[in-house]
């Protein structure tokens, strides 16, 4: 080609371009990187369905400020050196429009020093380490509740019973142990006393010595900050050693279906925690169970609903302030107090969310019943708990 | 000029960039010290990333308890991967063949649970978050002199009797001991420099990367990374360990980019392939077949 042909070509390239419509700009892509694989696969895999069906609806809609909203994903494998090096790659090499988190603390933890470097907002669906939020970081914004409130519930009925004595095991990693610790400063603070506390490592599978401890300590109730293999695990084996307490509460993993299927009839009486269910008076909500479940074929869990909730929550911060533009999206965010499928969304000057409420959930007869708080709950505790055998 | 080069990428590329060649470089110094020591000596370490994992907390906790600057705590790092390896390599090194392994690999268990017990100093499971500093491009160069010292120990090691009563060692130990080599003494020298690179690089990336749990510094599938690295490279070589390095990474980050649920297949199937079609690795074929000199 010789230089004349070649600049021909050029200028042609330069009037067309110069002609196009301004409408006619390319979709607006929202960066991720989730743990399609490694420990977080399943959960990362439900929040990155969440993802998917937000930005399908607001593409039927006509898309945002007249745009098409695209995701790009990688799979950061579940480890944060690698999340850290995605959010580097998306904002310097593909240059996206905006940004949305990882899934859980530690991968956020990372990544976000990474975001805030570029001063870009980050909607961060699941992440629920407070310290995460309390380090002056300016661009990052919390969807979920804080983990040292996922066992209020078990602690506030309890103590409403009269109950006296509490012990609380966790798994020993961030967010587990932030809820732990919750849970023992809101028993205390109900004039509780906590009569045992001990972690266990991520993995463990044999909880026989801690509940023999347990259960000479004798306590009213036991609070577990759990994922899910483990929940199931201390519950197969309580049952074993017959450790009894009067109320017995997991977390993460108690209000999964498969919890119900791995352990039937003895799931009854357990209660679990959980950000959303589908079954809240939430705006939207049914209207989003429903789609999702066309959409994946399963019922979506709070996992594939906070990260429905984060990105809608992101589009309708872009959405009033009218521009991509980090600070001003950033100054939305702030401002905003509104109700998604996933409940409330407000958040302090950290980013740290306020308005978001937990529920507590109980199996009864094999179907989860929430049970607390009173103004959500739709049904009644069972209390206290019978013996192994008469469930 | 690759050297030139590589000394002013960081005014030239993105961000991720440079992210993405400190991680090789990090690569390049992981694999280059599991080869001084297995590939060397034949002593297959299954637990270097204990190395990786006490540098990352040793430097982080002085950065973050004793505000010591990077480069120094860095340099601890190194010194404090030395230090856990002359107290586990004394006794284990006497071990031999699949039972020093295991050690190893028990070694790196060992040190997650006590990081996790300590938790007034590394933070437990909480993991220990560091205060934010952006100074990727100094680490960089800071991982770059890593991974040059530890190729430039490597040839000074392969190039010397000491290198060459290490391959006596790993070829007969026996017959090393025969003629008058203090085989424990050798292997314990070569496992302490083995140390020092992993110590380093850990201490360089807990700093990068702002925030360390034990889950994500001692993972298993790091050794086995550096060990696959090696293989394909060619182990007992100066540049198998770069060239294996480089290559891994590539593809890695070139397949995950686009299949996010074959790349751990992938990953397996070279494993595979390496093991079965060039248990020499490439360097190991090309010296073979070209007669290249030893020290390549």
């Amino acid at each position: 080609m010789t230089i004349k042909t070649l600049g021909a070509v050029l200028v042609a390239a330069a009037v067309l371009a110069a002609s196009l419509p301004a409408g006619a700009q390319g979709p607006i892509r929202v960066g991720a990187s989730m743990s399609l694989t490694g420990t977080y696969a399943k959960l990362g895999n439900y929040q990155h369905e969440g993802y998917k069906l937000c930005a399908k609806q607001i593409n039927d809609k006509g898309g945002l400020l007249g745009r098409k909203v695209e995701f790009v994903v990688y799979d950061d494998q579940s480890t944060p050196a690698t999340a850290v090096r995605l959010y580097e790659k998306l904002i310097t090499e593909d240059k996206v429009d905006a940004l949305m988190g990882p899934y859980s603390s530690p991968v956020t933890e990372a990544s976000a020093n990474v975001t805030e470097k570029y001063k870009k907002v980050m909607v961060t669906p699941l992440a629920a380490t407070t310290s995460i939020f309390k380090k002056g970081r300016k661009y990052i914004f919390m969807v979920i509740s804080p983990a040292e409130v996922y066992l209020e519930g078990l602690v506030d009925m309890a103590a409403k019973r009269g109950l006296k004595t509490v012990a609380v095991v966790y798994e020993d990693t961030l967010f587990a142990k932030a809820s732990a610790v919750g849970a023992v400063d809101l028993a205390k603070k109900r004039g509780m006393e906590v009569v045992f506390q001990e972690g266990y490592p991520k993995g463990n599978q044999d909880f026989s010595g801690m509940l023999t401890k347990i259960k000479a300590a004798n306590p009213d109730v036991l609070a577990a900050s759990t994922y899910f293999d483990d929940a199931i695990a201390i519950t197969r084996q309580m049952k074993e050693l017959n450790v009894n307490p009067k109320m017995y509460g997991v977390t993460v993993g108690g209000d999964l279906p498969e919890f119900y299927n791995l352990l039937k009839q003895n799931a009854e009486y357990i209660t679990g925690a959980t950000q959303w269910e589908a079954a809240l008076p939430y705006p939207g909500n049914t209207e989003f169970a429903g789609a999702y479940k066309k959409e994946f074929g399963r019922e979506p869990v709070y996992h594939s609903a906070a990260g429905y909730a984060g990105c809608t929550v992101w589009a309708e911060a872009v959405r009033r302030a009218g521009s991509l533009d980090s600070e001003k999206v950033r100054e939305t965010l702030l401002k905003l107090d509104t109700k998604t499928a996933f409940g409330g969304f407000k958040v302090d000057a950290d980013g740290f969310q306020t308005a978001h409420k937990m529920v507590t959930t109980q199996w009864q007869d094999g179907k989860k019943v929430i049970v607390w708080p009173d103004e959500l709950a739709t049904g009644k505790l069972r209390f206290p708990t019978p013996p192994w055998n008469q469930r | 000029m690759l050297l030139a080069a590589l000394a002013v990428y960081p005014a030239l590329g993105t961000g991720y960039g440079v992210r993405a060649m400190l991680q090789i470089f990090m690569w390049i110094a992981l694999a280059g010290s599991w080869n001084l020591i297995s590939g060397l000596t034949g002593y297959v370490s299954f637990g270097h990333v204990a190395f990786f994992g006490a540098g990352a907390y040793t430097g982080a906790i002085l950065v973050a308890k004793a505000d010591w600057p990077w480069l120094a705590a860095a340099l601890a790092g190194g010194v404090g991967a030395c230090a856990v390896a002359l107290v586990i390599g004394y006794p284990c090194l006497r071990l031999k063949g699949p039972y020093f392994a295991i050690a190893m690999l028990g070694l790196n268990e060992v040190l997650r649970a006590l990081v996790s017990y300590f938790e007034g100093l590394t933070g437990g499971g909480s993991g220990l978050s560091l205060p934010t500093l952006h100074a990727t491009v100094p680490i960089y160069y800071a991982m770059a002199a890593t991974a040059g010292g530890v190729t430039l120990l490597t040839y000074a090691i392969i190039t010397s009797r000491f290198g060459l009563r290490l391959m006596t060692i790993r070829e007969d130990e026996l017959a090393a001991e025969a003629m008058g080599i203090d085989t424990a003494r050798h292997k314990l020298y070569a496992f302490l420099l083995s140390a020092v690179g992993p110590g380093i690089a850990g201490a360089l990336a807990a700093r990068d990367q702002g925030y360390i749990e034990p889950v994500s510094v001692f993972p298993l599938a790091t050794t086995i990374t550096m060990i696959v690295m090696v293989l394909f490279g060619g182990k007992g070589t100066v540049w198998g360990p770069v060239l294996g390095a480089v290559a891994l990474f590539v593809a890695q980050e070139f397949v995950w980019a686009r299949f996010p649920y074959v790349h751990q297949l992938l990953f397996g199937a070279i494993i595979v392939a390496v093991v079965l079609l060039m248990p020499r690795g490439v360097l190991g074929i090309l010296q073979i077949r070209y007669r290249l000199p030893r020290t390549i």
